[in-house]
């Protein structure tokens, strides 16, 4: 039996529901691939190193899986690129089985590392608020663009149609 | 008075680890430069068997977004 270890970004606008849909069609096709699921969790939302697709942030989801053949693992591979909700992704083959890990105890090492740094938390969480809400604010102007555009056509038909 | 240097040894070796983990970002901070770039042996103390692990983690470490390639100046 091989293990694995895949680590993928998935975009940080993304709220829960969406998320957990994404691990789901994730979980789906790994099903299908005939490999079998050990672990399945968010990571945790995280301030990239880099820029990805002009994302600062990203969430992290961790995947343990086991399979007696290699033979999907490339197609697989391929999947995780085309899904265009998933900015990145990373597979890496385990010496060891991996112990059985839950959110809990992962996003409770994390409280812990929080508290000793709650001020550049604190920051970092405000960064995310304001790209996400920066990113409502574009959408909703180019909304309103659409909609102007929409009228001045209508405007114009009608002016054209009291020509005639 | 001649200087005395500081003896280097290797981290990995003195704190019995074995095996290096990509996601371990805090550790492998240690081991690279401000500017983003790894640190020679010579400078680290690293055994050459470990030094080959490290490198492999930062790379996969970067590969995923958790350590960068370059630290510009620009960027805080």
């Amino acid at each position: 039996m091989r293990y694995y270890e895949s680590l993928y970004i998935v975009n940080p606008n993304f709220e829960q529901g969406k998320l957990e849909e994404v691990m789901k069609t994730v979980t789906e096709t790994i099903s299908d691939y005939g490999f079998k699921t050990i672990n399945h969790f968010v990571w945790g939302k995280k301030r990239l190193a880099y820029n990805i697709q002009e994302h600062k942030y990203g969430s992290y989801v961790l995947l343990h899986f086991e399979t007696d053949s290699h033979e999907n693992l490339d197609s697989f591979e391929r999947f995780m690129v085309l899904q265009k909700p998933i900015l990145r992704n990373q597979t890496v083959a385990l010496q060891d089985k991996p112990g059985k890990q839950t959110e809990k105890a992962i996003s409770g090492e994390e409280e812990k590392k929080d508290s000793s740094k709650d001020s550049s938390a604190k920051k970092q969480t405000d960064d995310a608020a304001k790209e996400t809400e920066a990113e409502k604010l574009r959408e909703s102007e180019q909304e309103a663009e659409i909609k102007e555009t929409e009228a001045e056509e209508q405007a114009q038909t009608e002016q054209n149609e009291e020509n005639e | 008075m001649a200087f005395q240097s500081k003896r280097k040894y290797c981290y990995f070796k003195e704190n019995s680890i074995l095996e290096i983990d990509y996601k371990d970002v805090k550790l492998l901070r240690r081991f690279v430069t401000d500017q983003g770039k790894i640190m020679p042996r010579r400078v680290t103390g690293t055994s050459a068997k470990m030094h080959r692990k490290l490198v492999r983690a930062i790379k996969k470490a970067r590969n995923i977004a958790l350590m960068p390639y370059t630290n510009t100046s620009t960027e805080s």
